[in-house]
C-alpha cells in the first residue's frame, strides 16, 4: 500500500489546511490521516485546481461538509495515481489533461506573442536576404517610359562631366549599326559620342548609348564597333543599369525611385557608385551572351567583338584603361566567346560603313 | 535546507516596519532598499540571486534573471548576525499599509503573492516567479502574467497597501475581488477572472472589465489600497501634472476662498 503526502482542507480544520497522508484502501476508499484524526473518503471527485490548475484536488462530502485534498508535488501525485482504484482512472486522467491544457494554452499564447513580435524582424530579414530577387522583380515592373526618364536624368548628369556630340557622321554611323542590333526593342535608342580619350562606352537606362571618341580611334574595323554596341545594348535591354543602381543604393532608395522620384540626388549618387563599381561579372557575361545573340541575329560578324576584347587586353598591358575597370576583359571571356562563335554558321554580311566615316568629324586630340 | 527561525515584532499602525531578531549565526534576506536600521554585529552581504540557490553559477544567473522579471533587483541583501547575542534588524514598508507575517510551513510551504509585495524573509526562503498560466487572468487579471512565489518553511513578510483583509475560503467558497486588491494567496486557491457581466457596468462602472474570482479552499490576503490606485489619485491632484489643489469641506468652496487664502506655492 502506497501512501502520499497531501494537504487537507475541510470543516473544523484550520483555514490554511493541514498536512496529511493519504493512502488507497482495498475497498476503494481513500484513507486520509493526520496525527490527530483519520478520514475514510468515498465518492471522490477529482479535478485540477489551485493556482494555474497545478494541483490535483480530490474532494468529497460527508455529514459535516465538503473536504478538499490537495496533492501538489509531482512525486506524491504519481504515487496517488499509481495506487488509485481503476474506477478513478478516468477522473485522474481528465484532471491531468485539464492541467496540461492550461499549460498548453499558456505556451501557445506565448508562442503567439513571440511570433507577433518576431514577425517584423523575420520579414525584414527575409527582405534583406531576398533583396536581389525583390530588386529584380521591381525592375521588371518599371515601365519603359519611366526607364527613359531615368536615362534622361543620367544623361543630364553625364553632360556635366563630358562633352557629348549628338550629331554628325560618327553618330550617324553609330545609329546605323545600332539600329541593326535593336530591331524590335521597346526603347527609343539615342546615340552619342563623348569627347573623351579613354577606350570606353556605356549604356544608360532607357536606350542611351554613349561611345567615347577614344574607342572610335582604337578600333580597327566597323565590326569591332558593332561588337561594343551589341554589348552595351545588351546591358540596356537587360536593365543592368537599373539593377546596378538598385544594388549600390540599397532597396530603400530604389523603392523611392520606383515610386516616382526619378530625378534628384538619389539617382546621381547611384550612377556615381555604379560608375565606380561597374557591373557584376555575372551581368557582363550576360551582356556578352545577349550581345552575341544580337550580332548573330543581325548577321554581323561577331569576331569583331572578340577582336575588340583582344585590343583591350593589349591596352591593359600598357595602361589599364578605364573600360577595363568597369568591363573586366579577361582571357576567359574571350575564350568563351570564341568557343561559341566556332559553333555558329559563318554566314556574315559586311557592314557597309568604313572606319573613315566612323571617325569623321571627331574632335582633334 | 533548514530555515532560520526568526522572531519578529511589527511596529506602527499604518506605516509599519518590522524588526527581526536574529540569533547568532542566523540570517534574513531583505528586499533591496527596505532595510531601516540594524544593530551592531549584523553583517550585510549582497549576493547575486536570492541567497537560496545552492547550485552553480548558472543556477544563480537563472535566479537573478527571474528576479529581474518580477521587477526586483539582481542582487539581494543578506543580513547575518555575526555577533554573540541576539541582534535586530528592521525593514520598513515602502508605502502606507500593513506588513503580513506568513509562516510558510503553516500554509504548506508555498505562497503566491503579487510582485513587489515581498519585504523580507528568513534566509533559505526561495523567491521565485510564478507565471500566471491562465491567459485570461494574465491579460486581464490586473497583476499581469508574473506573480511572485515564496517557497520554503520559514517566515516571510509581505506588504499590503492600506488595510489588510485576511480571510479563509472554505472548499468551493468563492469571492470576487477587484484585480488590484489581491496581495497573496495559498496556491490551493483557484485564481480566475470573470467578466463584470453587463456592458453598462463594464463601461461606466469604473470597476474595470473583469473581477478576479478566488475560489477556496485556502487563505487569501487582500489589500484595501493598491499602490497604483493611490498613485493615480496623487498624480491626478498633483499641480505639476495638471491637477489643482482643492480645499475640502469649505462652505464657500475652494474656488474663491481657497484661492485667496491658500496662496500659491510658485
Amino acid at each position: 500500500m502506497t501512501s502520499f503526502s497531501a494537504r487537507l482542507f475541510g470543516p473544523h480544520l484550520p483555514g490554511s489546511g493541514v498536512a496529511v497522508t493519504g493512502a488507497w484502501q482495498e475497498d476503494e476508499r481513500l484513507k486520509v490521516f493526520s496525527p490527530e484524526k483519520e478520514w475514510a473518503a468515498t465518492n471522490l471527485s477529482m479535478t485540477a485546481s489551485g493556482f494555474n490548475a497545478e494541483r490535483l484536488k480530490i474532494s468529497w462530502t460527508d455529514d459535516s461538509g465538503e473536504y478538499a485534498l490537495f496533492i501538489d508535488n509531482a512525486a506524491a501525485r504519481d504515487l496517488c495515481q499509481s495506487g488509485a482504484p481503476a474506477r478513478y482512472a478516468r477522473n485522474l486522467l481528465a484532471a491531468s489533461q485539464e492541467q496540461r491544457g492550461v499549460e498548453h494554452r499558456f505556451r501557445l499564447g506565448w508562442a503567439f506573442l513571440a511570433g507577433l513580435f518576431l514577425l517584423p524582424v523575420l520579414l525584414l530579414g527575409l527582405l534583406y536576404l531576398q533583396q536581389d530577387t525583390i530588386a529584380e522583380w521591381l525592375i521588371q515592373r518599371i515601365p519603359v517610359q519611366q526607364e527613359a526618364q531615368i536615362g534622361e536624368a543620367v544623361l543630364a548628369q553625364s553632360r556635366l562631366t563630358m562633352q557629348l556630340i549628338e550629331s554628325g557622321p560618327s553618330v550617324e554611323a553609330l545609329r546605323r549599326i545600332g539600329e541593326k542590333l535593336t530591331t524590335g526593342s521597346p526603347h527609343h535608342y539615342r546615340w552619342f559620342v563623348a569627347n573623351q580619350p579613354e577606350i570606353n562606352a556605356f549604356a544608360a537606362p532607357g536606350g542611351i548609348v554613349v561611345v567615347n571618341a577614344g574607342l572610335l580611334r582604337a578600333i580597327t574595323s566597323p565590326e569591332e564597333l558593332a561588337g561594343v554596341l551589341a554589348h552595351e545594348i545588351a546591358h540596356a535591354e537587360l536593365r543592368h543599369g537599373l539593377k546596378g543602381i538598385a544594388k549600390s543604393l540599397g532597396l530603400r532608395t530604389f523603392a523611392s525611385l520606383a515610386l516616382g522620384d526619378y530625378g534628384g540626388t538619389a539617382l546621381a549618387e547611384g550612377m556615381k557608385k555604379l560608375a565606380e563599381l561597374g557591373f557584376s561579372r555575372e551581368a557582363e557575361r550576360e551582356a556578352d551572351q545577349e550581345g552575341l545573340r544580337r550580332l548573330v541575329a543581325a548577321r554581323i560578324d561577331p569576331q569583331g567583338m572578340v577582336r575588340f576584347f583582344e585590343i583591350l587586353e593589349k591596352e591593359q598591358q600598357l595602361t589599364p584603361p578605364e573600360f577595363l575597370s568597369t568591363h573586366p576583359a579577361n582571357a576567359g571571356r574571350i575564350a568563351a566567346l570564341k568557343q561559341e562563335i566556332a559553333l555558329l554558321p559563318q554566314d556574315w554580311r559586311p557592314l557597309e560603313i568604313d572606319l573613315a566615316t566612323i571617325r569623321a568629324g571627331l574632335p582633334q586630340l | 535546507m533548514a530555515m532560520d527561525v526568526v522572531d519578529y515584532e511589527i511596529f506602527g499602525n499604518e506605516m509599519q516596519y518590522v524588526e527581526v531578531e536574529l540569533d547568532p549565526g542566523e540570517a534574513a534576506i531583505g528586499e533591496a532598499g527596505a532595510m531601516m536600521y540594524m544593530q551592531d554585529g549584523i553583517q550585510m552581504d549582497t549576493v547575486f540571486g536570492d541567497g537560496s540557490q545552492q547550485g552553480g553559477f548558472f543556477g544563480k544567473v537563472l535566479g537573478a534573471g527571474k528576479r529581474l522579471l518580477t521587477g526586483e533587483g539582481l542582487f539581494t541583501t543578506i543580513f547575518h548576525n555575526e555577533g554573540r547575542g541576539k541582534r535586530r534588524v528592521a525593514f520598513a514598508a515602502p508605502y502606507p499599509g500593513k506588513i503580513i507575517p506568513v509562516h510558510l510551513s503553516a500554509i504548506g510551504g508555498t505562497l503566491i503573492c503579487q510582485k513587489d509585495s515581498f519585504l523580507c524573509a528568513a534566509k533559505g526562503v526561495a523567491l521565485g516567479i510564478a507565471f500566471q498560466k491562465r491567459l485570461g487572468v494574465g491579460l486581464f487579471g490586473g497583476e499581469g502574467f508574473i506573480m511572485q512565489k515564496l517557497e520554503g518553511d520559514g517566515l516571510a513578510f509581505v506588504h499590503a497597501g492600506g488595510t489588510l483583509k485576511e480571510l479563509v475560503l472554505a472548499p468551493g467558497e468563492s469571492l470576487r475581488v477587484d484585480t488590484g486588491c489581491i496581495v497573496a494567496f495559498q496556491p490551493t486557491v483557484d485564481f480566475d477572472i470573470q467578466y463584470v457581466g453587463k456592458v453598462k457596468s463594464a463601461i461606466f462602472g469604473g470597476e474595470g472589465l473583469f473581477f478576479a474570482t478566488l475560489t477556496g479552499p485556502g487563505k487569501i490576503w487582500l489589500q484595501s489600497l493598491p499602490l497604483s490606485r493611490l498613485a493615480n489619485r496623487i498624480i491626478l491632484s498633483a499641480p505639476a501634472a495638471g491637477g489643482r489643489s482643492v480645499g475640502q469641506g469649505s462652505v464657500l468652496g475652494a474656488g474663491i476662498l481657497g484661492g485667496i487664502l491658500g496662496g500659491s506655492d510658485d
